[in-house]
């Protein structure tokens, strides 16, 4: 890996966060006048991680602020916030959202303390937003099923409730790795968070039974179920597993449930390996080409590859960590990153597939215009939403994480 | 096709006519504001649908089209919601803020629409539905009084519909 252009990729990363931060708190997914001016709580919540690794706690702070000022009623974060703090959503229940925002915050508070935790930790700041917190478990918990203990969505991290509508595995993570968040946040205020923690310990335990196939040595995308409600499931009329790869698979890991060193782990990590690395220009796909929702062309992404960069990274194997890390570095435009990258053949074939099938609708428009008038359609690559801000946290989290381990200062 | 677990959509546009047969056009319109409103509360502050770098917010899609037009295959036109459109009509004229009003291509456009200036008001904005065109065929409604009120003319907004199915405006009265 290149080291002073992977150096420069982290700086200009740590300003981009900065300079997408709204001066209300949000975090734009995509600058304004580009495809996602506004705030999702996914990207979002990403970004405050990124902000919290990066040593930015005034950010992280103000982001955190504004997010959990954005609570709808009944404890749920929206698809995506407008910069006062609206809800703007389009789209159906994307609860890994109320995960996210409790596993970021948990990150800040952790990070306030650093090795003088009890002392120093800013639990003003979550005393403060407790309500808050006690909503966002509260309507995480509404949403688990009895009969399997697993917490029911319609979307999730891909927005695509054909492959994710039921018991999704990166869901699952991100609210189980947030109720147990904000376990330790309460414990610290000495509050009783007694039963969070057991209502915690059931999802996991689901999480390493349902969601993982002993025969498949991997865990698996998602339990596709229509009502969270059915009862009992194996009637309801989605009843049925998706057992595709996909690269969010890694999700137990990666919001810390269980070790990358565990064999359920290392045989997940590498059946995404084999089956999503980009074999023609390298980098991480984020599921297999034939589920068919490839917008601006089939390809890998950034912050997916940045991800499973952590794995490589907490089990000591450098050189598939750099791969990985170097693949980001290689794809940065004037260190800048997009959201994923396609080439123009792929590009062409899914304008075909998409003009065919009468379903390109109007925003795709802006978004080839895009993808064409980029400097690297020259050198044959589609570059598809450059800057999205969250590949940025991702690089910053994994980079950061790399250099403490095999350049410590 | 009815099944029990798909009957309540079909089940409410029927409870409409019955209530307009018990209780009249006005009752009714009253009775479903009251609905959009409470929902509006458990839901929050906040605007539904794409949105342009300006304050108008769209819906690229209709979101009871697929029930509108099922119903519409069995009960083609019924009485009852022509009484709703009607007095719909007859109170945004006598009205002294005829921009409230949605444009209506179909009877439930009351609900939505005090669902949707609820959860406006809850932002502390107010919200105007400039046009609509209706699931059933490209009949296009505009509330004229509301465009004027964005600075927009029929014809920004007519265009704005041909990908859309609801126009609307956020106004920001701090802005004013």
């Amino acid at each position: 890996m290149n080291p002073i252009e992977a150096e420069r990729l982290y700086e200009n990363s740590v300003r981009i966060l900065k300079k997408n931060q709204h001066e209300k708190g949000g975090f734009y997914a995509s600058p304004p006048g580009t495809r996602y001016p506004f705030i999702y709580p996914r990207d979002h919540s990403m970004c405050i991680y990124g902000a919290v690794e990066a040593g930015l706690m005034d950010e992280a702070r103000k982001g955190l602020e504004f997010i959990l000022n954005s609570q709808k009623p009944l404890g749920e974060f929206s698809q995506r916030y407008d910069v006062d703090g609206n809800d703007a959503s389009y789209k159906e229940l994307q609860i890994d959202g109320n995960g996210l925002v409790l596993f970021v915050m948990g990150k800040y508070f952790k990070a306030t303390g650093g090795s003088f935790y009890e002392e120093m930790a800013d639990k003003a700041f979550v005393a403060s937003h407790w309500e808050t917190i006690e909503k966002a478990v509260q309507f995480i918990l509404m949403n688990k099923n009895e009969e399997v203990n697993l917490i029911h969505t319609i979307n999730s991290i891909h927005e695509y409730p054909a492959y994710e509508h039921g018991f999704e595995i990166y869901a699952n993570c991100a609210c189980c790795a947030g109720i147990y968040a904000a376990v330790d946040m309460g414990k610290a205020l000495g509050k009783d968070v007694s039963v969070w923690e057991q209502q915690a310990d059931i999802i996991r335990q689901a999480i390493f039974t349902r969601l993982y196939s002993p025969r498949r040595r991997s865990f698996v995308k998602c339990i596709r179920v229509k009502d969270k409600n059915s009862k009992p499931i194996g009637y309801d009329s989605f009843a049925s597993i998706v057992h595709d790869v996909d690269a969010v698979e890694y999700a137990p890991a990666y919001f810390e449930l269980i070790s990358d060193y565990d064999i359920k782990t290392v045989s997940t990590v590498r059946r995404i390996h084999q089956q999503l690395w980009d074999s023609e220009i390298g980098g991480l796909n984020r599921y297999p080409e034939y589920w068919g929702r490839n917008n601006g062309g089939y390809g890998p992404w950034c912050h997916f590859t940045c991800q499973l960069a952590n794995h490589h990274i907490e089990t000591d194997n450098r050189e598939m960590a750099e791969n990985y890390l170097d693949w980001v570095v290689d794809m940065a435009h004037e260190y800048t990153l997009p959201e994923h990258v396609s080439t123009i053949e792929r590009f062409e074939l899914w304008l075909e597939d998409y003009t065919n099938g009468k379903i390109l609708r109007d925003s795709k428009v802006k978004l080839i215009e895009d993808i064409r008038a980029h400097p690297k359609w020259r050198d044959g690559l589609a570059y598809v939403t450059i800057p999205l801000i969250w590949p940025h946290a991702e690089f910053i989290i994994s980079y950061k994480k790399y250099r403490d381990k095999f350049h410590p200062a | 096709m009815i099944r029990l677990e798909n009957m309540l959509p079909r089940a409410f546009l029927v409870g409409i006519m019955k209530m307009v047969d018990m209780s009249g056009p006005l009752e009714t319109i009253r009775w479903m504001q009251s609905i959009g409103e409470e929902l509006a509360v458990i839901e929050g502050p906040g605007f539904e649908g794409a949105r342009m770098d300006t304050d108008i917010v769209y819906l690229p899609i209709s979101p009871f089209g697929n029930e509108v037009v099922e119903f519409s295959r069995i009960y083609e036109k019924p009485e009852q919601f022509s009484e709703i459109i009607g007095t719909m009509s007859n109170l945004k004229t006598k009205s002294a803020a005829p921009w409230e009003f949605p444009a209506m291509s179909h009877v439930l456009d009351v609900l939505q629409h005090s669902y949707n200036q609820k959860r406006a008001e809850l932002a502390g904005t107010r919200f105007y539905n400039l046009g609509s065109k209706s699931p059933l065929g490209d009949v296009r409604q505009y509330n004229t009084e509301a465009i004027e009120r964005a600075g927009m003319s029929k014809e920004n907004v007519a265009e704005i519909l041909d990908k859309a199915f609801f126009v609307y405006f956020i106004e920001h009265p701090e802005k004013e």
